[in-house]
């Protein structure tokens, strides 16, 4: 794929190649196939959104990212630089660049150690000050995203969960990073305060010029935050592309059916009334379908789907897309007449 | 002695509830709970009171801690009988659960209502096939043969949209797939056609596209054989999509009862219009999200008067008094649980 794919403007900082992560099953010669040729771009100063279900590879890409699972093929670059060439003591050195924060707070941080023990712990690790600055620094990072010094004294427990996020966005603000992988960061927090840590989230991009790889499978969220959307689905994308266009004019079937699916919150009288159903469930990523993944739950899916590999193409400026049947015009729901769906949905 | 054979006689088995919307099926009245702690009785619900027609789909939603799922759980009479304290009464097809012994509790649970809980997979049997649990849930109510049983399994699998109930109803719960699985608990709940389906945040652990499916489902066994439901769930978006009423649950209390698309236009309490403000879909690409301050208080904390006007961006001094849940003057269908209602033009879904 050309240099150039699914890049925003601006000046690039992680640049994936045809990242491919492989995982054994246990049985001879069968692999799950978690991520299977995903190609990106992330621009400086960015939010990418990667949606998806559970099963499409999402958390592995952002894993892959931070160099907690090493690609079986394709490269990751940070600044041109491919974190498979590098020492594990310069990976150690540039691991405070990417920092990742995870989805269950409560997993996530030691209840056996102190809020501060716990926000320290990254400088420790790097090293090079004394404890006097690591402390100073971790203070100011838990006041930094609203937590007041008296908690640095607590413990987990004590905290409630919209707390503890904060803590792990503290602990992961402490070495100055600049990429954040957010994975799935609000869905274990009650709706009332996802409102405030998206808000923290935000500002802290701005203040700190953080580029963010945002891991979610919500839908509202993704749009509130992300520049641009990538939908991945059984480790590949299937649209990739600016939010605003990916979210109100989807190019690919399965975000069309995705972002219909949503619930919303809206009084019957202002919904619409018709949703593209999808039926069945995404496929086993151990044995995924030949030629398009998404065919055997596309409503539209023709002869061609079976044997040939969609490539994502850029039928709009700077959207991309993987399906053989979408044109410039929109997605193949919008065609009339020649594309009579022939995969009716039925059981 | 007379007070008491009144009491006796008004829980009568043929009591017959009616309002001004015809018979009910489900009436609760003033249910309260505690729970036994180390620190003594810990009060968790307060005067719940509500009610479901036949056929009718009820929302129940709130933040986590709110006491929804207990609410649930107690209609079923679930709790551990040594560690919960229950008063109030429910009042379910003309007999009161709440003063029902254990032996006639079990006649009533999984045929007159039925239960979905969030997690199928341990909810289900591991070591029995799907087909056997579900004959099993039929079996335990009304004698036939165990062919019958099979069969009657395999048409509750087929209703519930399974491809395959042949095959499907002799696997075990681990080869099914999680909407597979919510599906099996649908069916196994539905089998003894119940009057009331509870159903506890039965999509919150499965995909969106899944989720889609599974409350259609829903939506359609409701309608097809007249089973009212009880969603909780925490996701406002499907109780838009799903149910006719919500009933707004907080601290312990409900705090707002009215048709869905009321609630969700003009909400009528603080706290309803704030969950509502604070979903990002209904709020302004990258601009600031609202939220609501603070958190829900911890049982056995809970602030006199008003158990929201900490957290309230509306607090007034009469706040501070207790209040009911009160019909609402001029739309006779709602009530709410706040002093200042009348005086207030909350915000809701729509901008």
């Amino acid at each position: 794929m050309s240099a150039s794919v699914h890049a925003g403007r601006g000046e690039e900082i992680i640049r994936v190649n045809d990242l491919r992560i492989l995982f054994p099953t246990g049985k001879r010669r069968e692999t799950v196939k978690a991520v299977d040729g995903v190609s990106f771009s992330v621009m400086r100063g960015e939010t990418l959104g990667i949606i998806g279900e559970s099963g499409s590879g999402k958390t592995t890409i952002g894993r892959a990212l931070v160099a907690l699972v090493s690609p079986t093929d394709g490269e990751i670059l940070y600044d041109g630089v491919s974190l498979a060439s590098l020492s594990s003591r310069d990976l150690r050195e540039r691991r405070r660049d990417f920092q990742i924060v995870f989805q269950d707070p409560n997993a996530a941080l030691n209840p056996r150690l102190k809020i501060l023990d716990s926000v320290m712990e990254p400088l420790q690790i790097i090293g090079g000050h004394d404890k006097a600055y690591y402390r100073r620094c971790s203070l100011e990072a838990l006041n930094r995203v609203g937590l007041p010094c008296e908690f640095a004294e607590r413990y987990p427990h004590q905290l409630s969960g919209g707390q503890k996020q904060r803590v792990n966005i503290a602990r992961v603000l402490t070495v100055r990073p600049r990429v954040i992988v957010c994975d799935e960061v609000v869905a274990a927090l009650d709706v009332s305060i996802r409102g405030d840590i998206l808000n923290l989230f935000a500002d802290l991009q701005s203040e700190f010029g953080l580029t963010y790889i945002f891991i979610t499978h919500d839908l509202s969220v993704v749009a509130h935050i992300s520049d641009r959307v990538a939908v991945t689905y059984l480790g590949r994308f299937m649209e990739v592309g600016g939010t605003d266009e990916v979210t109100n004019k989807p190019l690919h079937p399965y975000s069309e059916a995705l972002m219909s699916a949503e619930p919303v919150p809206l009084p019957s009288y202002m919904r619409k009334t018709k949703r593209l159903q999808l039926r069945g469930e995404i496929p086993s990523p151990i044995d995924p379908p030949s030629g398009c993944r998404f065919r055997t739950r596309c409503p539209y899916s023709q002869q061609r789907c079976e044997f040939e590999i969609p490539k994502l193409r850029e039928l709009r400026p700077g959207h991309w897309v993987a399906c053989h049947l979408a044109t410039t015009d929109g997605s193949p729901s919008e065609l009339p007449a020649i594309f009579v769906p022939t995969n009716q949905p039925s059981q | 002695m007379h007070v008491a054979r009144a009491c006796l006689l008004n829980q009568a088995p043929l009591r017959i509830m009616t309002t001004a919307g015809g018979t009910l099926l489900l009436d609760v009245k003033e249910l309260s709970m505690s729970f036994k702690t180390s620190a003594g009785w810990l009060s968790v619900t307060r005067d719940v009171s509500f009610s479901i027609k036949p056929g009718e789909r009820v929302g129940l939603v709130g933040e986590s801690g709110c006491g929804k799922t207990v609410t649930g759980l107690s209609i079923m009479k679930l709790l551990p009988l040594d560690t919960t304290c229950l008063t109030g009464e429910i009042w379910f097809q003309g007999r009161n659960l709440q003063a029902l012994p254990e032996r006639e509790m079990r006649l009533v649970r999984g045929r007159d209502i039925g239960m979905i809980f969030q997690e199928p997979m341990s909810a289900l049997d591991p070591v029995f096939t799907v087909g056997h649990q579900i004959a099993e849930a039929y079996t335990s109510h009304f004698t036939c043969s165990r062919a019958e049983a099979r069969e009657r399994a395999l048409i509750a699998l087929e209703s519930v949209g399974i491809p395959l109930p042949s095959r499907r109803c002799d696997e075990f719960p681990h080869q099914l797939s999680g909407g597979m699985r919510q599906r099996v608990m649908i069916a196994l709940a539905l089998i003894c056609k119940p009057k009331l389906l509870i159903a506890d945040e039965p999509t919150t652990a499965l995909d969106v596209t899944v989720q889609a499916q599974i409350i259609e489902l829903l939506c359609d066994l409701s309608e097809k054989s007249g089973t009212a439901l009880l969603f909780v769930t925490h996701d406002l978006g499907v109780v838009a999509e799903t149910c006719n009423r919500i009933l707004t649950m907080y601290a312990g209390e409900i705090i707002e009862d009215g048709p869905v698309d009321s609630a969700l236009a003009t909400p009528l309490h603080p706290y309803t219009s704030g969950l509502l403000r604070s979903l990002p879909r209904l709020t302004e690409r990258r601009a600031r999200l609202s939220s609501i301050p603070g958190r829900v208080p911890p049982a056995g904390l809970m602030p006199s008067g008003c158990r929201f006007s900490p957290r309230c961006n509306y607090m007034a001094a009469r706040c501070e008094q207790e209040q009911v849940l009160t019909v609402v003057a001029d739309d006779l269908l709602r009530k709410v649980r706040c002093h200042r209602y009348d005086e207030l033009n909350l915000p809701g879904a729509i901008q």
